[in-house]
Formats: C-alpha cells, sequence, structure tokens
C-alpha cells in the first residue's frame, strides 16, 4: 500500500477560552492526522467542539495547548510572515450558513476577489477577472453573476459562491464547516456532488464538518465523532459505522433515522450515559483496537469493548 | 448584581469628575477682563489684581483644583462671582431650579403619554394612514432643527391663538406653547422607539405561538408585544427625563422662563465661573444619573442579562 | 398500528386553493387539494420549501399570513366549514382548543421574557378551564408528562435557561396544555441534535398514544417520517402528488418525483459515485401551470404531462399518485436500479 501523506496534523489540541474561574475547555486533547486527497470527516453534536476545531486550524480561534501542523510545519502560534501568507492562501474554509457568510453590501465580484487582492495572487486586472470567471464556472455558475449582489441568489447558489470564494485561491487543505444544513434537501445533493468534483479536479483534501451521519457516511473516507472536547473514536467511515464501538458512537448512530418504517419502529434508541465512565480511577488513552480503528477508552473497558467485539455483537 | 451596580456607581462617579474638571480648566481658559466686568475701566491695574487674587485666579491652577474639591466635598458651591456678588450658588440656583423641573417634568409627562401611545397605535396600523401621518411627523421633527421651529411656534401659533409670547407666572396659559415645543422632540422620540421595538415584535416566532395556542389579539398586543417592547425602552427612558429637564436651555431663552437655562446663559456672558460650575456639575449629575438608573433598570427587568458572574443552568 | 379499518374522518379538506397577493401578482400556493385526515392517525406531510406544507396546515389554524386568502375549496372539521371563518372570533374556537401547533425552532418560539411557566399557564388558563392553584398544578403535570424534571423550579425559569431539546419539550407542553384533538407538529425536530431527535420524537409519539391525538408531521426528512408516520402525503408545488399509507410509500412509490425524494437521499448514495440530484427548480407559481407541475425535471415526462394534469391513479384503497405513468396505456415504467434494490430490500422486512 502506498505511503500515504500527512498533509494535516493536529497534536494534542487544547482549545480554552476565556480566563480564571469562567474558562471554557472547548477542545480538550485531540489528534488526528489528515492524508493528503482524502476527506476527513468530523463528526458531533452541539457543543462538541466540531467548529472550534475547524476554526482552530483556519487559525481563527487561537491554540492554547498542542499543535497543528500543515505539511510538517507548525501554523498555530506565531510564524514567519511568508509561511503565514502561504497557508492563509493554501488551507480555505466554506461556512455553513449562505445568508449570514457573504458580505451583503458586496458585490459577488468583490466578494470572490477578496482573498485574492489581499494576497495579490494575480498581475494585473485582466487576470483577475479570468481566476474569478473560472471560479464560477467551476461551481456552476454564469460569469455574469459577478456583477450581482447575494440577495438576489437563492440559498443554494449563495453556498455555491461561497465555494467559488474559497476555490479561486487554488487552496490544497479546505475545510467545509457544515456546507450543506440549512440548504434544502434537493440542493444538499447538487452541493455534495459539486463539492466531489471540484475535489477530483483540483486534488483537494477536505476536513468535514457535520453532525449529519448520513452525509458523512456518504462522502466521507475516515471519520472521527467528538463529544465534549474529546474525540472519542476514529476509523475508515465504513468500518466506523459497520462497527462502532464507543458507546457514544453507538447512542449517535442509533439515534440517526433511517427512512425504513420497519427498522425505525423497531429499533431501540441506545442513549449514551457520559456517567459510565470511570476515568478518575483510570484514565483513558487512545487506542487501536483493529486497523486504522482507535477507540478513547481506558483498559478496563478495552476489556469489554473486545469482549463484545469478538462476540459480533455490531448493531 | 451588587457588584455591577458597585461597578457602575464608581463609574459615573469619575465621568463626573472629568466632566467637572474640564470644565472648571475650560472656564480659566476665559479672559480675565470679563471677571471684571463694567467696573474694569474703574480699577486700576493694582487694584484688578488684588480683585483677581481675592478671587483665587492666581493661585497655581492645580491650587485652584484642590481648593474646587475640597470646597465640594463639603457641600460648598462657591460663591458667585458676577452674577449676583458674594450670594452663595447654591441659592442661586435653589430659585431657579423649580422652573426647570416643573417644565421638564410636565414636558416629559406629556411626550409618554403622547408619543408612547402613538408608537404602538402606528405598529398596530402600519402602513395606513396614522402610521404615515405619524412617520411624517418624526422625518419632520428628525430633519428640522429644533431651535426652527421653537421659533416658528412662537412667532406663528401664538398670532393665531392669541397667546401670550413670553412666560408669566401669573398666566398658566403661557405654559402651554413652551411645554408642547419642549414636548415635540420627545414625542418624536418614543413614537419612534416604541413602534420600531413593537414592530420587531410582532414579527417573532414567539407571537406566532402564542397566536397558535388561541390567545386573543388584544391580549397578544398587551401581555406580550407591548410588555416586550418596553423593555428596550426602559433602558433609555430615565435619561430620557433627565435630559428633557435639561435641555430646555434653548426654550427657556425663547420665552424668558428664569430656569437654570437662562441662568446657565448669564452666566457664561458675565464668567461667573462657580455659578457655571455649579450648574455643569448639576446638569451632569442628572444626565449621569439617567444613565445609571436606566442600565439598572434594563437589568433588573430584562431576565436574560447576566450581570457579573453565573452561566445560565443547561 | 394495527389495520383498523375503523376509521373515522375528522378533518376533510376539499379542492382547496389558496393564494397570495405578492408585489401585484397573485402567487398560487396551493392548487387544489383534497386530503382526509382519520381520527388517531399520524400523517406526515412531506415536501421542500416552495411545496406548499406550511400554508396548507396554517390554513387550518387561520394562521395565513394577510396577504393570503383561501380562493376556493372546504374545509370540514366537524360541522364548520373552516374555510368560511372570518373572524378572529370564528378562529378562536378552533386555535389551540382543537388543534394545536408545535413550532419548528425551539430557540425563537417562546416568549424570552416571561417565565417558561407562565407560558404553559396561559394556554392552561384558556382551554383547561382550571383556576389558580389548580391551573399550577397541573401545568406542573404537564411538565412532568414531558420528561421535564425539578418541576417547580424549572417553572420559574426563563427559556434562555433551557437548552434547545427542552424548550422543544416546552412547547409541546404548550400544545398539549391546549387539550386538543389534532396537534400540528412543524418540522418539530430539525433544528435540534440527532439525539435530541430521537428523543423528542419518541415523546410525541408516546404523548399522541396517550391523548388519543390525531397528529400531523410536516417534514422533508424521511427518516423522521419513517419512524412516527402511518400515511404520507407528498406535496410538490401546491398539490399532493402521492399519499399512501408509509408501507406504500418506502416500498412502492409511484409518482417519479417521490422517486427522485427517495433517491436524492445518502443512505441510498453509493460511495464514489455521485448522489441523485433533481436538475432544476420547482416551477414558478406565480404563473398558472399547465399539465404536470412536475414535468419539465421528470425524466420519465410523457407528452400528455406538459398538456394535462394527471388526476390521482389508484393503487389500492389507501395508496393513490397523481401520474399519468398509471394510465393503463402508458408504457412500463420501472423506478431506477438503486431505488428498486431500495424498495425490494424494504419489502423484506414486511415478509422476513
Amino acid at each position: 500500500m502506498a505511503e500515504k501523506e500527512i498533509l494535516v496534523e493536529v497534536k494534542n489540541l487544547n482549545v480554552t477560552f476565556g480566563k480564571g474561574k469562567s474558562q471554557f475547555e472547548a477542545i480538550k486533547d485531540v489528534s488526528f492526522e489528515i492524508y493528503k486527497g482524502e476527506t476527513f470527516g468530523l463528526v458531533g453534536e452541539s457543543g462538541s467542539g466540531k467548529t472550534t476545531i475547524g476554526r482552530a486550524i483556519m487559525r481563527i480561534n487561537e491554540v492554547t495547548g498542542g499543535q497543528i501542523l500543515f505539511k510538517g510545519k507548525q501554523i498555530n502560534g506565531k510564524i514567519p510572515r511568508d509561511w503565514d501568507r502561504e497557508i492563509t492562501q493554501k488551507i480555505q474554509m466554506i461556512f455553513q450558513d449562505p445568508m449570514a457568510s457573504l458580505n451583503e453590501r458586496a458585490k459577488v465580484d468583490y466578494i470572490i476577489s477578496e482573498g485574492l487582492v489581499n494576497t495579490k495572487k494575480f498581475s494585473n486586472e485582466i487576470e483577475r477577472q479570468e481566476k474569478v470567471r473560472n471560479a464560477l464556472l467551476q461551481v456552476g455558475l454564469l460569469p455574469e453573476f459577478a456583477s450581482r449582489f447575494p440577495h438576489e441568489f437563492s440559498g443554494g447558489q449563495r453556498q455555491r459562491i461561497g465555494i467559488a470564494r474559497a476555490l479561486v485561491m487554488e487552496p490544497e487543505f479546505v475545510i467545509a464547516d457544515e456546507p450543506i444544513s440549512a440548504l434544502d434537501v434537493s440542493i444538499r445533493a447538487q452541493v455534495l456532488n459539486l463539492l466531489s468534483k471540484l475535489q477530483q479536479e483540483n486534488n483537494l483534501t477536505y476536513l468535514f464538518i457535520a453532525h449529519d451521519l448520513s452525509i458523512v457516511r456518504f462522502i466521507t473516507d475516515r471519520t472521527a465523532v467528538i463529544y465534549k472536547g474529546n474525540i472519542v473514536e476514529l476509523a475508515e467511515t465504513e468500518k466506523l459505522f459497520n462497527n462502532p464501538i464507543h458507546p457514544y458512537t453507538r447512542a449517535l448512530i442509533s439515534a440517526v433515522p433511517e427512512p425504513n418504517p420497519h427498522k425505525e419502529r423497531n429499533k431501540t434508541v441506545e442513549i449514551y450515559d457520559p456517567s459510565q465512565h470511570n476515568y478518575e480511577k483510570n484514565p483513558p488513552s487512545f487506542v487501536e483496537v483493529e486497523e486504522g480503528h482507535f477507540v478513547l477508552a481506558n483498559e478496563e473497558e478495552i476489556e469489554r469493548y473486545r469482549e463484545t467485539q469478538k462476540l459480533g455483537v455490531s448493531q | 448584581m451588587l457588584g455591577y451596580i458597585g461597578k457602575r456607581l464608581l463609574q459615573s462617579v469619575v465621568t463626573l469628575l472629568v466632566i467637572i474638571t474640564i470644565v472648571f480648566l475650560l472656564l480659566r481658559l476665559l479672559p480675565e477682563e470679563g471677571y471684571l466686568g463694567a467696573a474694569a475701566d474703574k480699577m486700576s491695574p493694582e487694584q484688578q489684581e488684588v480683585y483677581l487674587t481675592s478671587l483665587g485666579l492666581r493661585d497655581p491652577i492645580l491650587v485652584q483644583l484642590g481648593n474646587f474639591y475640597s470646597d465640594l466635598v463639603r457641600g460648598d458651591f462657591g460663591k458667585s462671582i458676577t452674577y449676583r456678588t458674594d450670594v452663595p450658588v447654591l441659592d442661586i440656583i435653589a430659585d431657579k431650579i423649580m422652573y426647570s423641573l416643573s417644565f421638564g417634568l410636565a414636558a416629559v409627562a406629556l411626550s409618554i403619554l403622547v408619543g408612547v401611545p402613538l408608537g404602538i397605535l402606528m405598529a398596530q396600523m402600519k402602513g395606513r394612514w396614522l402610521d404615515r401621518l405619524g412617520t411624517g411627523y418624526i422625518v419632520f421633527i428628525v430633519a428640522v432643527p429644533s431651535m426652527v421651529y421653537f421659533l416658528l411656534i412662537q412667532v406663528y401659533i401664538t398670532d393665531i391663538f392669541k397667546l401670550p409670547m413670553l412666560f408669566d407666572q401669573d398666566k398658566p396659559i403661557s405654559w402651554l406653547l413652551p411645554l408642547i415645543s419642549l414636548a415635540l422632540g420627545p414625542i418624536a422620540s418614543y413614537a419612534m422607539w416604541m413602534r420600531r421595538y413593537m414592530v420587531d415584535e410582532l414579527n417573532k416566532d414567539y407571537i406566532k405561538l402564542a397566536r397558535a395556542k388561541g390567545v386573543k389579539e388584544r391580549t397578544l398586543m398587551f401581555s406580550h408585544v407591548m410588555r416586550n417592547a418596553f423593555i428596550p425602552l426602559a433602558q433609555y427612558l430615565p435619561a430620557t427625563i433627565l435630559f428633557t429637564i435639561t435641555g430646555s436651555i434653548y426654550i427657556e431663552s425663547l420665552y424668558s422662563i428664569p430656569g437654570m437655562g437662562g441662568l446657565l446663559v448669564d452666566a457664561i456672558q458675565r464668567q461667573d465661573n462657580a455659578v457655571v460650575q455649579g450648574l455643569v456639575l448639576i446638569f451632569s449629575s442628572l444626565g449621569i444619573i439617567g444613565l445609571f438608573l436606566g442600565d439598572i433598570a434594563m437589568a433588573l427587568v430584562d431576565p436574560r442579562i447576566k450581570l457579573g458572574r453565573g452561566e445560565s443552568v443547561r | 398500528m394495527g389495520e383498523t379499518q375503523t376509521k373515522t374522518k375528522i378533518l376533510s379538506i376539499e379542492n382547496l386553493i389558496i393564494k397570495f397577493k405578492l408585489r401585484g401578482q397573485v402567487l398560487t400556493a396551493i392548487r387544489d387539494i383534497s386530503l382526509d385526515l382519520y381520527k388517531g392517525e399520524s400523517l406526515a406531510i412531506v415536501g421542500e420549501s416552495g411545496s406548499g406544507k406550511s400554508v396548507l396546515v396554517k390554513s387550518i389554524m387561520g394562521l395565513l399570513d394577510k396577504n393570503g386568502y383561501i380562493d376556493q375549496g372546504k374545509i370540514i372539521y366537524k360541522d364548520d366549514d373552516l374555510s368560511q371563518f372570518k373572524t378572529e372570533k370564528d378562529w378562536l374556537k378552533i386555535r389551540g382548543k382543537e388543534i394545536a401547533m408545535v413550532t419548528q425552532d425551539p430557540m425563537t418560539s417562546l416568549n424570552p421574557l416571561k417565565t417558561i411557566g407562565k407560558q404553559i399557564e396561559e394556554a392552561v388558563l384558556l382551554h383547561q378551564g382550571l383556576t389558580g392553584n389548580e391551573a399550577y398544578e397541573k401545568v406542573l403535570q404537564l411538565l412532568r408528562d414531558v420528561g421535564i424534571y425539578d418541576v417547580e423550579k424549572r417553572y420559574k425559569q426563563y427559556p434562555h435557561e433551557f437548552s434547545g431539546g427542552m424548550r422543544q419539550r416546552i412547547v409541546i407542553a404548550i400544545a398539549i396544555a391546549c387539550n386538543p384533538k389534532i396537534l400540528i407538529c412543524d418540522e418539530p425536530t430539525t433544528a435540534l441534535d440527532v439525539t435530541i431527535q430521537a428523543q423528542i420524537l419518541q415523546l410525541l409519539k408516546n404523548l399522541q398514544e396517550k391523548y388519543l391525538l390525531t397528529t400531523i408531521y410536516i417534514t422533508h426528512d424521511l427518516g423522521v417520517v419513517a419512524k412516527v408516520a402511518d400515511r404520507i402525503a407528498v406535496m410538490y408545488a401546491g398539490d399532493i402528488i402521492e399519499v399512501g399509507k408509509t408501507d406504500e410509500i418506502f416500498f412502492n412509490a409511484q409518482h417519479p418525483y417521490t422517486w427522485a425524494l427517495i433517491s436524492s437521499l445518502p443512505q441510498l448514495g453509493v460511495k464514489g459515485e455521485v448522489l441523485y440530484s433533481i436538475k432544476g427548480t420547482p416551477p414558478n407559481l406565480f404563473k398558472e401551470i399547465k399539465g404536470d407541475a412536475f414535468a419539465p425535471r421528470n425524466p420519465y415526462a410523457l407528452k400528455i404531462d406538459y398538456v394535462e394534469r394527471p388526476p390521482y391513479f389508484k393503487l389500492s384503497e389507501t395508496h393513490f399518485a397523481k401520474t399519468w405513468l398509471l394510465h393503463p396505456s402508458a408504457p412500463k415504467v420501472e423506478p431506477p436500479e438503486t431505488l428498486k434494490k431500495f424498495f425490494e430490500e424494504g419489502r423484506q422486512y414486511t415478509n422476513g
């Protein structure tokens, strides 16, 4: 098997907000790697910290502990100017709410070009306009849309503009933070297909943050499940869904409504009780239970999980 | 909560001191001849020096400031210099304060009683004739400088309705025009804000749910919409009340009402530092108290505001 | 979940047409819908934004926006024709008392400046004929019914002190407090986390059984529908294009739009391949639509679809679809492969 190149690496990341008594640890101790060319999924519910991780990698949030590496070099904290400029271009983000993430007062042309202008990535006006034109075409919009304003477009189109904005920078790594949750059901499929197409055409690596497990299952290669600032499980997506080990992962998967009336009605939803863990005496660590499949657990729990795994209890 | 009040109180006192110090220093920049007034010609340079020294104006500025503060702490606002020489400033102000206060309070009452219901009606009849009329009125008041319409009212309305032009203690009717003039601005403010807050609330989801659960439209208006619209208003209310009381300077001058406003103008013209300082202190205090009360009112009345520590229960 | 045929109609919509006056033009949001609601059932209305599902249920409660009106048709409930209701007095007979609603966004559905206890109490006072302490006790009981603990303390708290899931429970408590016969749930779990969603749906099911409610679910999420619905009505462009029992729709849907909806589910996606998406956009409802509204986007459209609007074709006593494909002279069309497999897998469950 070919050695996969690690593009992004997160090591013992800690992001704490506030100081003193009222501080809040959004990310406690998170580590994972993202390989070049893959779509890495990060799944969690509200308050899990998944958005914070995305923002920390984008360097919107400050990191209070640990490291974030891009192509082996650190990108958090103080970094040299030209490295900073390089990663600003190479790492881009697509935001969740297409109604809120575009500047209403700016023309689409301006919105898409803003990054280019700030990093001076073009030599003259003609080139800039070409880049904007190409970006719009790539996301399936007409080049003449450049002279219009966001409010003239639908949600799906606005999200495409958001994608064009990220794309025009010619990034290598794109963080998609819930890019389709705010869209209508039939538009979601279109945007997902677009993201896949762009990935192939432009050799992109994605970090796909979402709470909708069915979407994640479809689009990601590997997935990490995050609960209250910790990653509780990480595996190849199919392995994760076919064999979830951590009780939170199991609860999450069982809660997802399936479009099959009989399965749904006869299903018992598993409930996750965080107090079942006895971590005071025996702190957990991130253990590889099978190839590429990691679970956050202490020794006692690993024993238990191995047992149930052997018995083939996977649903 | 108490911590917040204490902090705000401290801030208010500091602000007050800064204001009064700035005014104090500014007044000292005025030409010295002003202190002498009409008597300037009759005094020789030496006599002028002696006079100015007796007023304390020759001391180093910091000494002057220090004296001023220590007097203030003892409740001594000083004595008038040129306005009514040697009369305690507080006495002078006391004479005038009743007029300003009465006018101010009456204007406030009028503006709330007219402005708030107007805003409510405008919101309820959004888009219809009353709303359009009210909006026209508000635009006029905001666009036209108050001095202009004060003057127009005084000149033309007195003519049409045969009302007295100047204030006269013995003629209650002479209160009417100055009162209405003073209230026009605040009426527009209250109407505008009330309408805006109500329209905002009317569009909110919880109103839709309330309607769905069978709440009558009238009950909705009073118990939900108006109550909620009053909250943001609560923050501005104390401040506007106090600003109305102090904002009558021009009106007092126009209608010759013997209030604090007129006094301030006279005192400045006569370079009576003591009186000016005293008045500025009072006006500023009122304004700052207004803002302070507004913040407290807001915090008391809106359960979502958490002052100080504490996280919400999840 | 039985097949009890003792079904009585509780609400009957007949040939309903609803229009809106917008910017000088007229938009036809509901284009001649007929639908029966049976006592005790759980009906799901599925459609995307612009399909008219929200408009339909709002018209049952008299909550249409001011510029909307019922152009034609009837809404028969008990002895009244709701389409003829004009005054607030009329609608107050229905709202809450007979039909109650659980709304979509729990974060904004509650008055932020009133305690939640008072908000529930408002409904109790209006509809349960209780006052004073009895009303108070009833509110506490309702809070317990919806799964909230520490009820005395919670009564005095404000909405912002609760999480999204808990707020939705409060909204449900308010709806139940109205003592309705019909409960409308408008996307009740869309704004909630997946684990909370499961809890809320279970809660709604339990309450439906306990209080013998007839429920209407409005949603775009077919997974939610699979869990809670007895019957499904699929809406597109202001029309119900297919209606049937849940099994019938999930395992034997006949209308190409329903096929498209199910096909675009990520669960049916094959990794590495393009996810099925419906081409084009919904039609402009300002203009009159000739023929089948879905025709321009329908890969299986027949010529007649562009000319004449299809009637309902009967597939069973309970299953109807408005597509010319079901006409006896129409060519035989099979649903796409992935969908066929989905149908077969599903049918296995009924038999296996």
